[in-house]
């Protein structure tokens, strides 16, 4: 287990994010003040429309706010260009969205491997890098695959392959499990803590309380605002147990030690 | 940098098939432009390198020189004039600027063509045929390489109502290529055949003229037929030495420009200018040509900026979750003007595979046959690149601006 280093990677000072003009105008986001440690896993928590996966937008550099201040790694982003913006999407940070968000159009082991693309990385690689990653989320018959050939839970289970592809240092999952059953929603996890256990910082929307046992932190948001943040150290020691118990995610990580051993 | 390449080509391939009439009626556009334009290229390379390889056979030592100052067209009403308009006007080269010319210490040998007005007769009356009637000196002979089949050519000492004849004429007018002594009419002016020319397959040449057909008398006789005074539409010039074609040239062009009172009212050509098409016609079927492949060409453009932009549309939530996967706004501009391209550069391959097809099939008809070099094809398919380009440049920006935010809630 990795101690939280004290830098923020990411610190929020009165974030507004507004919607609408004039009467219609409805604020979605009002004046968070956050700070997210490096290495933290933070599960989000919240009713629906109360702004979560707005916030998650805004972290992954593709919304901006209305007013306030968003410091990643200590810099302001305000000023960051776009194509910087991209860079940063492409090689800090991996979403998985609300609803899984696959193009329709790209096979299963294209999609995963589509943000390689936006690195420079070789083709050849790329496949391979997107090969082992669906290997990992049993994924590995489903590669030439179409979108539309796949279930609820394999698309999703692919849009997270996608997210973890190219190694990022920040994870943003939006119900990662929303639409999974229990058995497949603990590999999904396990496989984010182990991202999580390399140093990784995760922040991920659930609505499910079971998955919160996996985070070391759990936020719940009401109308906009941060309602509660509660560190839940305890949890994770509890969760250290529950691990050694899920046999699903023990042989998921046997898999890839083994596949680390052929290489 | 590949992979994305890969990847792009691979989604457009597969975006366009998914929309296979759309995407052919769009190609089609280019398809005919492209086709329009090799036709024109594969044709105008053929003339001219059949009049060029003539040159070459000469040597390198010709200079061509030509009344009327270098001519250009300067606008659609100077190409729309009708043909040979300017054989109306006195032709500003004169025996004396032959003579001249002949006399220079450079000049090996130098040969004037004179056109006369006229067909030609045979002596019972029966026959008329518009020939070409060339008036020249014995030196034409050489210059221009003219093999004689029968007889001999124009000289110095034969009388003056002698003349050399086309193989065609010879055919066309006494039914047989051997018409030694056989007697025709010019204006009412009796001529003894002395020689026939040999069978030539370029019926364009140089020198303007249908050999084949021709009659070749001498000067002093076409002088005859114009009260005296030789109406020169060409001097041909051979050099000593090619090496000194240059020099020579500037030295005819300052003895010109002199005996003719300071005015440039001719032109020297010398290497490749000489076999540039002359005629007007050429030129005329040249810019309708040009005409039409550009308007193929932009309707073909304005159909691809079209569909590109339905693409686009389409796939606003495809663009949303490349840009948060990494995308930047120039990889998604990238994407998109890669599809143009596939597009428009697919109807490039194929108008310009169409338009040999159809340049092969009409060289069938024409007296000389497509020529095929390197810049044909680079020509063509270029310019399908830059249609692409230009009309899918405006889709692709349209994309890489969307908003991720929006782009991503669409549908949801
Ligand atoms: N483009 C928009 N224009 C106007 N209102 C918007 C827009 N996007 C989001 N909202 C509003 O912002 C609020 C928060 O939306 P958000 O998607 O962040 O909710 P959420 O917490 O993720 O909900 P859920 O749990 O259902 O996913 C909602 O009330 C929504 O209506
Ligand atoms: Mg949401």
């Amino acid at each position: 287990m990795k101690k939280a280093e004290s830098t923020s990677v990411i610190s929020l000072r009165g974030l507004t994010k507004r919607y609408g003009v004039g009467d219609a105008e409805h604020t979605v986001l009002g004046n968070i003040d956050l700070e997210i440690k490096k290495g933290e896993f933070i599960a989000v928590m919240g009713p629906s429309g109360c702004g979560k996966t707005t916030l998650l937008n805004v972290l992954g550099l593709l919304d901006k706010p209305d007013e306030g201040e968003y410091l990643l790694d200590g810099k302001p982003v305000e000023r960051i260009t776009s194509a910087k913006r991209a860079e940063i999407r492409s090689r800090r940070i991996g979403f998985v969205f609300q609803s899984f968000n696959l193009v329709p159009r790209l096979n299963v082991i294209e999609n995963v491997a589509l943000p390689l693309a936006y690195t420079g990385t070789s083709h050849l690689k790329s496949i391979k890098r997107a090969s082992a990653m669906l290997k990992q989320f049993h994924l590995n018959e489903r590669e030439y695959y179409m979108p539309w050939q796949l279930s609820g839970g394999q698309t999703q289970r692919v849009a997270i392959a996608r997210a973890l592809v190219n190694d990022p240092s920040i994870i943003l999952a939006d119900e990662p499990t929303g639409n999974l059953d229990s058995k497949s929603s603990h590999i999904i996890l396990e496989e984010l803590s182990d991202i999580h256990r390399r140093g990784n910082t995760i922040i991920m929307v659930t609505h499910n309380p079971d998955m919160t046992t996996y985070a070391d932190r759990v936020i719940t948001m009401l109308d906009g605002k941060i309602d509660t943040d509660t560190k839940t150290a305890v949890v994770k020691n509890t969760r250290s147990t529950v691990d050694k118990k899920v046999t699903l995610g023990s042989r998921s990580k046997s898999s890839k030690r083994s596949k680390k051993e052929r290489k | 940098m590949r992979l994305l390449i890969v990847n792009h080509i691979s989604v457009a391939r597969e975006s366009l098939k998914r929309n296979r009439m759309r995407t052919w009626l769009t190609t089609l556009g280019i398809t005919l432009g492209v086709t329009c334009m090799t036709v024109i290229l594969a044709l105008s390379y053929g003339a001219t390198k059949l009049v060029d390889d003539q040159v070459d056979a000469l040597g390198g030592n010709i200079a061509v020189i030509r009344p009327g100052a270098d001519k250009k067209i300067h606008d659609l009403r100077d190409a729309i004039i009708p043909l040979g308009g300017d054989s109306f006007s006195v032709s500003s080269l004169t025996e004396r600027d032959f003579t001249a010319i002949s006399e220079l210490d450079g000049v090996e040998q130098a040969a004037p063509l004179m056109s006369v007005d006229g067909s030609v007769r045979s002596s019972n009356n029966k026959q008329i045929i518009d020939a070409p009637i060339v008036a020249t000196t014995p030196a034409l002979q050489t210059i221009s390489d003219l093999k004689i089949k029968d007889g001999q050519f124009i000289d110095n000492v034969t009388n003056q109502n002698t003349a050399v004849i086309g193989h065609q004429l010879s055919i066309d007018l006494f039914g047989s290529d051997q018409s030694i002594g056989q007697l025709f009419k010019v204006r009412g002016q009796q001529f003894t055949v002395i020689g026939v020319l040999g069978p030539v397959n370029d019926s364009i040449n140089y020198n303007n003229l249908n050999i084949n057909n021709a009659v070749i008398v001498s000067l002093d006789s076409g002088k005859s037929f114009n009260q005296g005074i030789a109406q020169i539409r060409q001097i041909n010039v051979k050099a000593k030495d090619a090496s000194q074609l240059p020099a020579l040239t500037k030295q005819i062009d300052q003895l010109l420009i002199d005996n003719h009172s300071g005015e440039r009212d001719f032109s020297i050509l010398t290497d490749k200018a000489i076999s540039k098409p002359t005629s007007l016609l050429f030129k005329l079927v040249g810019i309708v040509a040009v005409i039409i492949s550009s308007v193929s060409l932009l309707i073909g453009g304005i159909g691809i900026m079209n569909i590109m932009l339905a693409n686009v549309a389409e796939r606003t939530r495809e663009i949303g979750i490349r840009k948060a996967v990494g995308a930047s706004n120039y990889h998604i501009t990238f994407q998109f003007l890669i599809e143009a391209l596939v597009m428009s550069v697919s109807g490039g391959i194929f108008g310009f595979l169409l338009g040999y097809a159809v340049a092969l099939l009409l060289g069938t008809f024409l007296p000389f046959n497509p020529g095929f070099t390197w810049w044909v094809p680079l020509a063509s398919i270029g310019t399908s690149v830059f249609v692409g380009v230009l009309f899918g440049l405006y889709p692709a920006l349209r994309a890489a601006r969307k908003d991720p935010i929006e782009a991503l809630r669409q549908y949801n």
